[in-house]
């Protein structure tokens, strides 16, 4: 309780979880909202926003409803964020304990691996293998993890090796328990939060990779997204400069509110931690 | 007199429009002036500028003021040609020849003189063995003779139809030298990044990433011509930064479409710039939504016609292309004044019908409303074809087909189409170069090796069409030759190996400073000797 009181002190963190649930309330109602596909042509191409009610945010060059499109984009875009995230921490997480607690020659190679995937642009990295293996949901989520998993590895990595010199490490070690269940059971939990304390950097990070591959059109043909109707809008955008706009927007809040709710996570969790 | 404008080659009715807000500005140019330096866009950098090789308009644009073709397109000239290298061309009665009277006294860019050798090395070395186009025109063209050193005979081991070689007159016999191609490998002369030629223009020099420059060829065969002191193409790639730059006056024509067709309403409103839609006529591109026939359910002709019946032509010509093109009716454009007719089968919009046809068909909807699923695969090159891939699968999904769209990269979606077979549908823009046999018969007959672009590679076959293309093609009665290709696109339409959507060209921007542009029919890939800039 105090905790939460502490995290809604300052007024950014306020301001990013507000924004953050109301892109949840976005993404779950979606569906609810505008039940039909949402690159279903829905009225006159080139709508002005603000003219016709039912369709508040004008329409594209197709005539698709740019309203229905951003909330079903907020989905696109929550669900890779949150899935290269979660796929990069569990990735990183995994590779930074095992190199940590296992030490020696598994160490060294699996940091190595973990160098040579940091000297890569993550971006880069994306880039190639979306094209390579060709555009679909599934496929982006792990090319964005595939380049962010490296930061949790080391972070994890770190925090292991502390741990590791710990009693209750060589209280298990004695009563005889297997590595691996001390290393995952005992160490990984322990070494856990400030490694989430990377995640939402990561998943902010995410959603502006998904947003940069679909405005180069290698994102999801079949799913609407938001750098996907950026990257129409920019055709027209001296005639209907709104198309790029508002899904501009919603990215940079979409972002900021990730990146501000997180800090004020890891503020309050720090300040827990000392005050402990 | 709408069939009339149609047959000038205006497409669709807003064309109207636009032609006739830009007809004061052509009708004003009058007395040429010389010099000055004529800056364009340019889209895309081609790395072998070789039109006698790569017969493509994004080749042409560039080369073809440096390297000249026998005869050039024209509006108002007898078959639709005027000359440029060749003077008279006449066909045997028996179709096995057909004699070239060159032009005289014209000389290479490097002082040597042009002779009927050089048309005869261009034709046997080049234009059959190796040019994307020439390799089926000139297929039975076995030798030239030289009489005289201005005059090149074609002969042909099987009859010809002379209609045919002089409907390919203007895109596929640029004329490269002898003495520069005559050693070594064809495909690696450097001439082919630096073309030595006959035009109006020599080429100057080549800035990857920035421009090309064409420089005045004083020894031009034209007498006054040509005005322009220089010509830059500016690389400009990003579609959206030519319409700025025409603004600017960093460039003062952008042809191809370069400006987006959404910013000419706008920009034709802009004092200073002109809107031209006349000068692409030879150069119609066509919307088909290509099948795979290995695709059982495609197999099925009411499967196809009702994907046809799904398909409303005019949302696609008024939305996407924003009434810059026409509705097709078959595999021949409108605007083809020699072989189109309307006599074909035609697919009204009409959904009702189209899901008539495929419950006929056995294809019933499941409890989720759908069919069964596809892949379409949307060409990338254009704009416009994306968007119609993106509009298909809206159409499709109505008829209770699920349609995945699978995007790629130019080189990937040729490969996936026409080597792998890997689709069920894709949106491709053919085009149609003035004559059915040069490349629009190729999209739908069979015994195609796999890996040939823009041809049958669906799978389709029917001996029926396949003997009436074998047929036309030897046929040298151009009346009876036409007849057979009305023939063949009624066959087309009412078979739909492929669905023929629309079909359009392209749009130039231009100051108003820049004269005699669009006189003819491909126009922006013609030699312009003769435009020239107004101070």
């Amino acid at each position: 309780m105090r905790q939460l009181r502490r995290f809604f002190r300052t007024p950014e963190t306020v301001a990013g979880a507000a924004i953050l649930v109301l892109l949840v309330a976005m993404a779950l109602a979606a569906p609810l909202l505008f039940p039909r596909d949402p690159q279903a042509i829905a009225g006159p191409a080139l709508l002005p926003p603000f003219q016709d009610w039912s369709l508040p945010l004008g329409t594209d060059r197709l005539g698709r409803d740019v309203l229905a499109e951003l909330f079903h984009g907020a989905r696109t875009s929550l669900a890779v964020g949150l899935a290269a995230a979660a796929a990069a921490l569990l990735i990183g997480a995994a590779v930074g304990t095992l190199a940590g607690f296992a030490g020696g020659v598994i160490d060294e190679v699996l940091m190595r691996v973990t160098d040579a995937f940091q000297t890569v642009p993550s971006f880069l990295l994306a880039l190639a293998f979306v094209s390579i293996v060709g555009p679909s949901l599934g496929v982006v989520v792990a090319a964005i993890a595939l380049g962010a998993w490296t930061g949790p590895a080391r972070v994890a990595r770190a925090e292991v090796l502390s741990i590791c010199e710990r009693d209750y490490v060589a209280g298990a070690r004695v009563i005889g328990m297997h590595p691996l269940e001390i290393a995952f059971r005992e160490v990984l939990p322990n070494a856990l939060p400030p490694v989430l304390a990377l995640s939402s950097v990561i998943v902010a990070a995410a959603i502006l990779t998904e947003a940069a591959l679909s405005f180069l059109g290698l994102g999801d043909p079949n799913r609407v997204t938001w750098g996907d109707m950026i990257a129409e809008g920019r055709a027209v955008l001296r005639t209907a400069p709104y198309l790029s706009i508002f899904p501009g927007i919603a990215l940079v809040l979409t972002v900021l509110g990730v990146y501000l709710a997180g800090e004020g996570v890891v503020e309050s969790t720090a300040v827990r931690r000392s005050l402990s | 007199m709408s069939e009339l404008i149609s047959r000038r080659g205006l497409l669709a009715g807003s064309a109207l429009l636009l032609a006739s807000t830009a007809l004061p500005a052509i009708g004003r140019a009058q007395t040429p002036k010389k010099g000055g330096r004529l800056i364009v866009a340019a889209d895309s950098e081609p790395r072998n500028l070789n039109p006698a090789i790569v017969a493509s308009n994004g080749v042409f644009f560039i080369s073809s003021k440096v390297v000249e073709t026998l005869a050039e397109a024209s509006f108002d000239g007898k078959d639709g040609l005027q000359p440029r290298l060749a003077l008279s061309w006449e066909g045997a009665a028996d179709g096995l020849s057909v004699t070239f009277k060159l032009r005289d006294g014209v000389k290479w860019h490097d002082g040597k003189p042009f002779s009927s050798a050089d048309v005869a090395f261009s034709a046997l070395q080049i234009w059959k063995p190796l040019q994307n186009l020439g390799r089926t025109v000139f297929k039975d063209l076995v030798a030239v003779d030289t009489p005289d050193e201005l005059t090149a005979v074609f002969k042909f081991a099987k009859p010809t139809p002379f209609q045919l070689i002089r409907n390919a007159l203007p895109a596929l016999t640029s004329v490269v030298p002898k003495h520069v191609y005559e050693n070594g490998k064809i495909e690696e002369n450097p001439a082919n990044n630096a073309p030595v030629g006959t035009g109006p223009f020599k080429f100057a020099e080549y800035k990857a990433g920035q421009y090309y420059r064409l420089a005045r060829n004083d020894d031009y065969w034209g007498k006054e011509e040509p005005y322009l002191d220089e010509i830059i193409y500016q690389v400009l790639p990003d579609r959206t930064s030519a319409a700025a730059a025409l603004e600017a006056e960093e460039i003062q024509l952008a042809a191809f479409s370069a400006v987006p067709l959404a910013d000419l309403d706008r920009i034709s409103k802009v004092p200073g710039l002109k809107v031209v839609t006349k000068g692409y006529e030879g150069l119609t591109y066509q919307l088909v939504v290509e099948i795979n026939h290995r695709r059982k359910e495609l197999a099925d002709l009411k499967v196809r016609q009702a994907i046809a019946h799904a398909i409303d032509k005019d949302f696609v010509v008024k939305t996407i292309f924003l009434g810059y093109a026409a509705t097709a009716t078959g595999p021949v454009p409108k605007n083809d004044p020699q072989f189109y007719t309307a006599e074909v089968p035609t697919y009204a919009f009409d959904v009702a019908k189209a899901n008539a046809l495929l419950d006929e068909a056995g294809y019933k909807r499941a409890d989720d409303g759908r069919r069964f699923a596809l892949k379409l695969l949307p060409a990338p090159y254009f704009n416009e074809t994306k968007q119609f891939g993106d509009y298909l699968r809206q159409a499709l999904a109505a008829i209770g087909i699920d349609a995945q769209i699978v995007n790629n990269d130019s080189a990937a979606h040729i490969k996936a189409v026409y080597t792998d077979h890997a689709f069920d549908l894709a949106v491709g823009p053919p085009v149609f170069r003035g004559d059915p046999a040069i490349s629009t018969t190729i999209l739908v007959q069979s015994g195609i090796p796999d890996g040939v672009p823009f041809s049958n590679q669906g799978g389709y076959k029917n001996a029926d069409l396949d003997a009436l293309i074998a047929k036309a093609s030897e046929t040298l009665d151009t009346a009876t030759r036409t007849g057979l290709y009305k023939e063949f696109q009624k066959k087309v339409a009412a078979d739909l190996p492929l669905i023929n959507v629309a079909e359009w060209s392209f749009i130039s921007v231009a100051r108003d400073t820049v004269g005699n542009i669009a006189n003819n029919p491909r126009w922006a890939v013609s030699n312009w000797a003769d435009t020239y800039l107004e101070s």
